[in-house]
């Protein structure tokens, strides 16, 4: 097993990443490519303790090396299955997430955690445990695994880049949308 | 917003989520979540829709016999973040 981890901080608020963070692989984010579809499969509001649970499937699009695609079996389309959890009242969005496919021979377990550090900065911390099930050679698990966790840690570099300007646009968006509701009022106003 | 993985349901999955996050953002969290009103029955309609035509493309495909099984690994999870002050992690 291959542990791969990352923190991050944006210079946005809780609110402003959490919501921006349901269009982090929009077509603002030119960097995460590899994204190509997110469908929501389920969603609730827990009546008890407010938190907003939902899960979506994501799909990918990635080529890996061709020593890897070849025991991946030919195929560059993947699936992951993500439980994500916002808990608005102690500001914490938790995202954990796993591979549907090639799950017989590789598990990629992903928790990323938002919470705020400050009102206008947040954190992001993600941790993904990878491991090579394939039976046989260490050394061919253990290759596997480095290659996995490689392209864990490119897209994770991909994915912060990616993300910022989905922050920038989503801030830019918003004000205008304000400024739009502004002047109706004023105008309903006068 | 993101396409949907089958192509056939991209209109009805666009509408519902630009109704989720618009609810999503005007929602004042947390204070309205909690007393009741951050229900997502505004947009059920739509989900509903978008479930429908999101139901048949996965059995198409054979990705809702995965999703099974992934659930049924996901449950542990649940356990550890639908409730509130405990910060003991189930999965790390």
């Amino acid at each position: 097993m291959k542990v791969f981890s990352n923190s991050e901080t944006f210079d946005y608020s809780w609110e402003e990443v959490s919501t921006a963070n349901w269009r982090k692989y929009c077509p603002w984010n030119e960097k995460s490519t590899h994204v190509i579809a997110v469908d929501t499969l389920s969603r609730h509001v827990d009546a008890e303790t407010g938190i907003l649970r939902t899960e979506r499937l994501i799909t990918c699009k990635q080529s890996a090396p061709k020593w890897l695609a070849s025991l991946m079996g030919g195929t560059d389309v993947s699936h992951v299955f993500e439980t994500s959890y916002v808990d608005p009242e102690s500001k914490k969005v938790t995202m954990v997430s796993q591979n549907l496919t090639w799950s017989n021979i590789l598990s990629c377990q992903e928790k990323v955690v938002y919470q705020p550090l400050s009102a206008t900065k947040t954190q992001f911390v993600q941790e993904a445990k990878v491991t090579a099930l394939c039976g046989g050679w260490q050394k061919v698990k253990n290759a596997v695994e480095e290659a996995t966790v490689c392209r864990f840690s490119e897209n994770a570099r991909l994915g912060k880049e990616g993300f910022e300007t989905v922050l920038e646009m989503s801030r830019r968006v918003f004000s205008e949308e304000k400024l739009k509701q502004k002047k109706q009022t004023e105008s309903v106003a006068l | 917003m993101s396409a949907s993985l089958a192509p056939e349901c991209n209109e009805v999955k666009e509408r519902y989520d630009s109704c989720f996050l618009k609810w999503y953002s005007e929602t004042d969290l947390p204070a309205e979540y909690l007393r009741g009103k951050g229900k997502t029955d505004e947009c059920s309609a739509l989900f509903k829709d978008y479930k429908h035509c999101l139901t048949s493309a996965l059995k198409e495909r054979g990705i809702d016999k995965m999703l099974e099984d992934a659930r049924e690994d996901h449950k542990e999870n649940d356990a550890a973040n639908m409730r509130r002050g405990c910060e003991y992690m189930a999965m790390f």
